[in-house]
């Protein structure tokens, strides 16, 4: 039997796990992105960004950010769950290799940030009227990739950290400090220097980027060079979390 | 065919200070295809460790194991196939119902889909789990949970199945279902490694032993051979009057007497009967239980 397929069962597992939570996965976030749109909508709808609304600008935002969030939750709740009650003995003993099982884990974390946008897109899209998608393929690439690779680090973490305290520690302190200064809220390129050609290294400001321009055509910085830093670092990132999950699912 | 090769398996861990801690010290055995194999020892004698060894989650030191010579160490997921494991410590999914865990625990191992409605009725029959189907493996009982740990190892139908300590704190009547079970898959033609450290169990289960004891093989072999060894080749019987004029070379043991077989048994046995008729309350002679040779083994 190809090996692919025990992989795909363990894919499929992690999947039904989130599904059974649908009610924490998905509508936690789609409060969030309201709350957001309201109080920016109403503090800042007035604004405008050159070629957008300020409203769309960061409604785009807030699914790029919403995708992030639950690619990186579902792998690392899983696994440090796992490790906490004893059931991560399951993947250690299952004959996949390491590699395959982060795979596993990190499509099943894609697949939770493409169901939350799409349940939370749907919610709240009439949020902004007129809105439609501009760049489909540049979208669902972006999606992709963001998934995956949020994904990736998420098995990552989640296979590295020993507690829940450990987790929210990068949660306040790495991630939610790069999602507030990707752009989410304001383009990069209206910063001062040198503070616009500093958010350029952060990564998460090309996920957003490209996800921004496959919604509504607006980037501030080449959604093609945004393309291939994620494209980059998700290669990095994949070697990475193969060498941690052939290190951590050994005892 | 060998189910289990072992070869001088090292495996050493470095403890809080840094020092070297030996789990298993030049351990090796094998096990022929189709046996009951018993692995032996009091807690902390290294034999889980060996089993993480064998299930490839731990990486020998040194040595090598391989299971129907497919090496654990290279070539991992290929040999983790032919294996099922039955782990020590009971573990619980929680979001998840009996049937669900099983369904995807059969396709982590290989069961067809199409196969695996099937195959899981099937595996609930034989563990008496079929009412619990449908409901969430965190409300089952402590015995319930044991017997899915269980079914999860069986749902591929492994060549070789290991146990570690599977009856460890269960009643008797569910121990009594998973010796049942481990003759009938042994029957089947499953080769059948397991752990424990109730050696009565180990006698009404296993062909061969190894005895384990701070990490180093003390003894193995055929468990019929073992017992012959280190039976005494006495006579033992206790008297209702003590104090009367014995057989030669009679030594006391306690309340006991034990006389020597030097010609044979029946023979030594009747020279007793004879010898002191009535005043007899007791004449036996017995094999050696594996309690008794393991006191003997770890004296010293």
């Amino acid at each position: 039997m190809n090996a692919t397929t025990f992989m795909w069962a363990l894919y499929a597992r992690e999947v039904k796990r989130f599904q059974k939570l649908w009610f924490d996965t998905v509508a936690t976030p789609i409060m969030s992105t309201v709350l957001y749109l309201l109080i920016f909508g109403v503090v800042a709808g007035s604004r405008s960004i050159p070629g957008t609304t300020y409203s769309a600008f960061v409604y785009a935002g807030l699914l790029g950010m919403m995708m992030v969030n639950s690619s990186f939750a579902n792998p690392t709740f899983a696994l440090i769950l796992s490790k906490n009650v004893g059931t991560i003995i399951d993947i250690q003993l299952a004959p996949i290799a390491p590699w395959r099982v982060g795979i596993a884990y990190a499509l099943a974390a894609f697949t939770r940030g493409v169901f939350t946008v799409v349940v939370a897109g749907i919610i709240t899209i009439w949020f902004i009227p007129g809105i439609a998608i501009q760049h489909p393929l540049t979208f669902l690439a972006g999606l992709l990739l963001t998934g995956t690779e949020f994904g990736m680090l998420g098995v990552t973490c989640g296979l590295m950290m020993k507690n829940f305290e450990s987790l929210t520690l990068v949660t306040t302190f790495i991630l939610q400090p790069m999602i507030f200064l990707a752009g989410v809220f304001y383009p990069v390129s209206l910063l001062p220097a040198p503070w616009n050609t500093v958010s350029l290294f952060n990564p998460l400001h090309h996920n957003i980027n490209l996800l921004r321009y496959g919604m509504i055509g607006y980037s501030d910085f080449s959604p093609f060079a945004s393309f291939i830093i994620i494209l980059l670092l998700s290669v990095g990132l994949f070697a990475f979390m193969n060498q941690i999950a052939a290190k951590s699912l050994k005892q | 065919m060998f189910a289990l090769e072992v070869n001088h398996i090292v495996k050493t861990f470095n403890d809080k200070k840094k020092n070297i801690v030996i789990a298993d010290d030049d351990v090796s055995l094998t096990v022929e295809e189709g046996k009951i194999y018993g692995l032996l020892g009091p807690n902390g004698a290294g034999k889980s460790t060996l089993i993480s060894l064998i299930s490839g989650i731990l990486t020998p030191t040194s040595g090598t194991i391989s299971v129907f010579g497919t090496d654990i160490v290279s070539q991992t997921v290929e040999a983790k196939k032919m294996m099922g494991i039955v782990p020590q410590e009971i573990v619980t999914e929680l979001a998840f119902t009996v049937d669900e865990i099983l369904h995807y625990m059969g396709g982590m191992y290989g069961v067809p889909l199409e196969e695996r409605k099937d195959r899981i009725g099937e595996v609930l029959r034989d563990l008496d789990l079929e009412e619990k189907r449908y409901e969430k493996a965190r409300s089952l009982s402590g015995g319930m949970k044991r017997r899915l740990m269980v079914a999860k190892a069986i749902m591929h139908k492994p060549r070789f199945l290991i146990l570690d300590e599977p009856t460890s704190g269960v009643d008797v009547a569910l121990r009594q279902k998973i010796w049942e079970l481990v003759r009938r898959m042994n029957k089947e033609g499953t080769t059948i490694l397991f752990t424990t450290h109730y050696l009565e169990e180990a006698e009404q289960l296993c062909e061969e032993i190894t005895l384990i004891h701070h990490g180093r093989v003390i003894k193995q072999g055929r468990l019929s051979d073992i017992q012959k060894e280190f039976s005494e080749n006495v006579v033992t019987f206790e008297l209702f009057r003590p104090d009367v004029t014995h057989l030669p070379h009679v030594s006391k043991q306690g309340i006991e007497f034990h006389y020597p077989i030097t010609t044979h048994l029946d023979q030594n046995m009747s020279e007793v009967i004879q010898h002191y008729g009535d005043n007899l309350r007791s004449v036996k002679s017995e094999a050696a239980s594996l309690e008794q040779i393991f006191l003997k083994l770890t004296a010293n």
